[in-house]
């Protein structure tokens, strides 16, 4: 499953294939081992002391870590891996409400790509002996698995990103503030969200982290309908949280659709941006690697 | 003030094709497809439209459909404008008072002005009050008003006239001064039988009502219903219109003086003839009266002009303009220079292609005895002249040419002369001895007695009569007409260098008659009735004056239909007024048209309904 970077061959994964594996567990291994594979640069260099295994040289790792010695006795390159050891804490918040259950015909819904990405990121911090929570939220919070970097801990989190079913309405920044408030240490907050509620009280919960000195992560999390409003017959078009209809003709509305969308998205990186919140927007058509990488890029921030 | 009518209203059953949209838009309803969508937030913000809001856009868009199809029945329907029958004020009361001949029996305008001034002191307290008189003309005396002291004085100062009764065109002026307002007609007459016919025109609107009061009519009446000059004779045509005998006198007066006194005794129901001699009496205004003491007095007097300027005109053109290429012809039209007589004049061929066409206006027959001089322009003058109806004679002698007459009657006479070669000498004979030419020879008689030694020849065309033969059987004289005008083609000279015609006895009374007969298309006319001329000249019966060069005397009668008092029931009048409603009936329809062309509200109808398609075209575009 792991992609090889040869010549001519996708790099990436592509999300609907990833969600029709099995369980969550190998999909979150697939994506991330994939993922770190391709990276040209390892992620881990010296982020641990710990050895943790030999593994043969693949192109793109830094030649530095490449173990000289086993390379004389056995005329193959070899690279010595570590295990790192943070005492990050780490708070994955998944949004849940209704609006998430959105996904064009055949591809993955928002929900779907928001658990990969969630199990996705609870298994590299798990690898990485951070400290993972598990928050799902809706308009008030739904789950809350607590932080904890026990090995047992990526199971229950992975069977509740399993279980869960979409909520009620969106309302970001009440969970946010909860949440905000209940974190004691520093540490860093993933919010994986289609951030559909006013963004002004988005960006409002959000500054409450930072306020408390909490790295935060935003995954704004897009549906390719949503990006382009592709449609063409005039419809019916139903509030899948409230259920209210709108009657719009597309090509009559979409320019003022996507003006709106522009100005919103442009609030959030210049609001965000400005308030030191790693923002991301991701069209959940891109493979899920191009979320991961920004993870990394934070997370190399941080360290 | 306004109401919209409808020319071809049938067109207007095409508004119930606006029950197809509705229906559609009642019964089919199309369900767009319901699309479950997160970022309604976004869309909110879009000019998305809410249900409310797009059931309003379809039922704006159901109602432009509606309209348009409604906007193509309407303009189908030809609409327009016409003024309201409800746009009434105050109804009024129209008194019609007819001041014909027939209302001029001893009494019976006494009878009229005291039935017009009860109608006007009778008439609803509501109603404005309008005077009408009728004659040959209708006038309105006095408008509607509420100003009955006025109608009142008006109907005191009334006085017959001697025009002659016509019901349609009265009727029609009272409709006219009462325009669309209601109300009632009350017609004052003697209800005689010969008002029906004459005009037929004007109408009785259906919200008016017509009464008549009757004044009642004579029980006699005698008349002069013609006089005219036979010869030296004056001869006046008595009508009794009596059940009885009728025994009277008859004047004849020469310009008001009285120079004889005939006695007359006339059957019941019948005409008799007065002739007397007026021998030596060939100018002045002629009159034959009647003694008549119970009928009507206007037409007891008839008048006769007999002036000299009432004879046709001739004109002749000869080869030289000389009195000698004349010669003859003018001896023989000089006899006649008593009353019925002829005014003479011979020119030269280049004198008569100088005259202006005007010149020709009056002149009853042109004379052709020679071509020479006459140019294209003269040429071009005498072919308008027949055209215009002129009478023509054509004497076919040495100086006359052919070609140049061929030439100046193309397109119009068929007929051609030609050249001929005569060997022998010829005798000529009526064809047709009915024929007017002919008529006082009774038959061949003197006539034979004529020698011709050199004749031309005479191309008969279809439209032309031979109505005199040679005796070989070829064409003596030929008659061909145009549409008002007689052109007459003698195959011979008429001055004795061809034939000895001008000196045989028959010669005279030819030309006389031939020019006569030429003539008539366009003898001036001499007698009129009441009413003919325009002005107050034509409104009373005697002589008088007409302008013009040269100024002539005409006579103006009483019209004789006017003599007869037969008369008419009430309901029979009525019955009448009714048929009148159906001609009213087209004219209305007419007006309509006419009315419905100068608004041409369907264009409207026709823009409107395309704004409608566009409004409807975006609307719908907006709905998808």
């Amino acid at each position: 499953m792991a992609s090889q970077t040869r010549p001519g061959e996708l790099r990436f994964l592509d999300p609907a294939v990833i969600a029709r594996l099995g369980t969550l567990e190998l999909k979150a291994r697939t994506i991330v081992e994939g993922f770190l594979t391709g990276l040209h640069r390892s992620p881990f260099k010296g982020f641990s002391v710990e050895f943790a295994e030999y593994r043969q040289y693949m192109p793109g790792d830094d030649l530095s870590s490449i173990d000289w010695k086993v390379y004389a006795r056995s005329d193959r390159y070899y690279v010595k891996k570590f295990e790192e050891e943070t005492n990050l804490q780490c708070y994955l918040l998944l949004d849940v409400s209704a609006s998430m259950g959105y996904g064009r015909a055949g591809g993955t819904t928002k929900l779907e790509y928001g658990q990969m990405l969630a199990a996705s990121l609870a298994y590299l911090m798990q690898r990485q002996r951070d400290a993972v929570s598990l928050t799902t939220f809706d308009d008030g919070i739904v789950s809350m698995l607590p932080p904890s970097a026990r090995p047992g801990h990526l199971r229950a989190l992975l069977v509740t990103l399993d279980r869960l079913r979409l909520g009620k309405k969106t309302d970001v920044s009440k969970p946010l503030h909860v949440l905000a408030d209940g974190i004691s240490r520093r540490g860093m907050v993933v919010l994986i969200s289609d951030l559909l509620d006013d963004p002004e009280r988005v960006v409002d919960g959000l500054r409450h982290f930072r306020f408390r000195g909490t790295d935060v992560v935003v995954f704004h999390l897009m549906d390719p309908d949503e990006v382009t409003f592709p449609f063409e017959r005039a419809s019916k078009f139903r509030d899948m949280e409230v259920g209210d209809e709108l009657m719009a003709v597309p090509s009559v509305v979409r320019s003022a659709y996507l003006s709106e969308l522009e100005r919103v998205l442009e609030f959030y990186k210049r609001e965000l941006g400005s308030m030191g919140v790693d923002y991301r927007f991701v069209n959940t058509s891109e493979p899920l690697e191009f979320a991961l990488m920004s993870y990394f890029s934070n997370r190399s921030r941080f360290m | 003030m306004f109401g919209l009518s409808f020319l071809s209203p049938l067109f207007l059953a095409g508004i119930a094709a606006a029950s197809i949209p509705i229906a559609i838009h009642l019964f089919y309803r199309r369900t767009e497809p319901v699309i479950e969508f997160a970022a309604m937030r976004y869309l909110r913000q879009a000019p998305v439209e809410h249900s409310r809001r797009r059931r309003l856009r379809e039922l704006l868009l159901l109602a432009l459909r509606v309209a348009a199809l409604c906007l193509l029945a309407f303009a189908f329907a030809r609409p327009y404008l016409a003024q309201s029958a409800a746009a009434l004020s105050a109804p009024v009361t129209m008194v019609l008072v007819d001041t014909s001949v027939s209302m001029t029996a001893p009494g019976q305008f006494e009878r009229a002005k005291t039935a017009a001034a009860d109608a006007i002191r009778n008439a609803p307290a509501m109603h404005a009050v309008g005077l009408v008189t009728f004659g040959n003309a209708a006038d309105v005396i006095t408008p509607p008003s509420q100003d009955r002291a006025g109608a009142l004085a008006a109907v005191d100062r009334l006085k017959p006239g001697a025009g002659a009764t016509q019901y349609r065109a009265a009727l029609a002026r009272a409709a006219e001064a009462i325009g669309d307002r209601s109300g009632r007609f009350v017609v004052v007459t003697d209800l005689q039988l010969s008002g029906w016919d004459a005009v037929d025109e004007g109408s009785v609107p259906d919200r008016v009502s017509v009464d008549v009061a009757d004044v009642g009519a004579p029980a006699s009446n005698t008349a002069v219903t013609a006089l005219r000059l036979e010869g030296t004779d004056a001869v006046a045509l008595v009508r009794n219109y009596w059940d009885r005998p009728r025994r009277g006198q008859v004047a004849f007066s020469l310009d008001g003086k009285r120079f004889t006194s005939v006695p007359v005794d006339v059957p019941p129901g019948s005409s008799i003839e007065v002739r007397v001699s007026a021998e030596g009496r060939s100018r002045g205004v002629l009159a034959a009266t009647v003694t008549d003491t119970e009928g009507y007095a206007a037409d007891n007097t008839r008048y006769l002009v007999l002036d000299a300027s009432h004879s046709p005109a001739v004109l002749a053109i000869t080869a030289t303009g000389q009195p000698v290429d004349v010669f003859y012809i003018e001896r023989a039209v000089l006899v006649a220079e008593e009353a019925g007589g002829f005014r003479f004049r011979a020119i030269g061929g280049p004198a008569f292609s100088g005259l202006a066409p005007e010149a020709l206006a009056d002149v009853g027959a042109v004379l052709v005895l020679g071509t020479r001089g006459i140019d294209a322009r003269g040429r071009d003058l005498l072919g308008g002249y027949v055209k215009s109806g002129g009478g023509l004679l054509v004497a076919s002698g040495p100086d006359v040419d052919p070609k140049v007459l061929a030439e100046a009657l193309a397109g119009i006479v068929p007929t051609l002369l030609e050249e001929r070669a005569t060997a022998t000498p010829l005798r000529f004979a009526p064809a047709d001895s009915r024929h007017p030419v002919f008529r006082l020879f009774g038959g061949v008689g003197t006539l034979a007695n004529v020698t011709f030694d050199r004749a031309a020849a005479v191309r008969v065309s279809g439209t032309a009569e031979v109505i005199a033969r040679y005796n070989d059987g070829t064409p003596a004289l030929v008659e061909d007409r145009t549409t008002s005008g007689r052109i007459l083609i003698f195959a011979s000279d008429l001055n004795n260098r061809w034939n000895d015609f001008p000196v045989q006895p028959a010669f005279v009374p030819f030309v006389h008659e031939t020019l006569r007969y030429l003539a008539a298309a366009r003898a001036p006319r001499a007698d009129y009735v009441v009413g003919d001329l325009p002005g107050a000249a034509g409104a009373t019966p005697g002589s008088q004056q007409l302008a013009g060069a040269p100024v002539r005397r005409v006579a103006v009668n009483v019209d004789p239909r006017e003599s007869d008092p037969a008369r008419i029931t009430a309901d029979a009048f009525r019955a009448g007024i009714t048929r009148l409603n159906a001609v009213a009936a087209q004219q209305a329809r007419a007006q309509a048209r006419e009315r419905e062309d100068s608004q041409r509200l369907w264009q409207y109808g026709l823009l409107l309904m395309i704004v409608s398609l566009a409004a409807e075209g975006m609307v719908g575009r907006r709905l998808g």
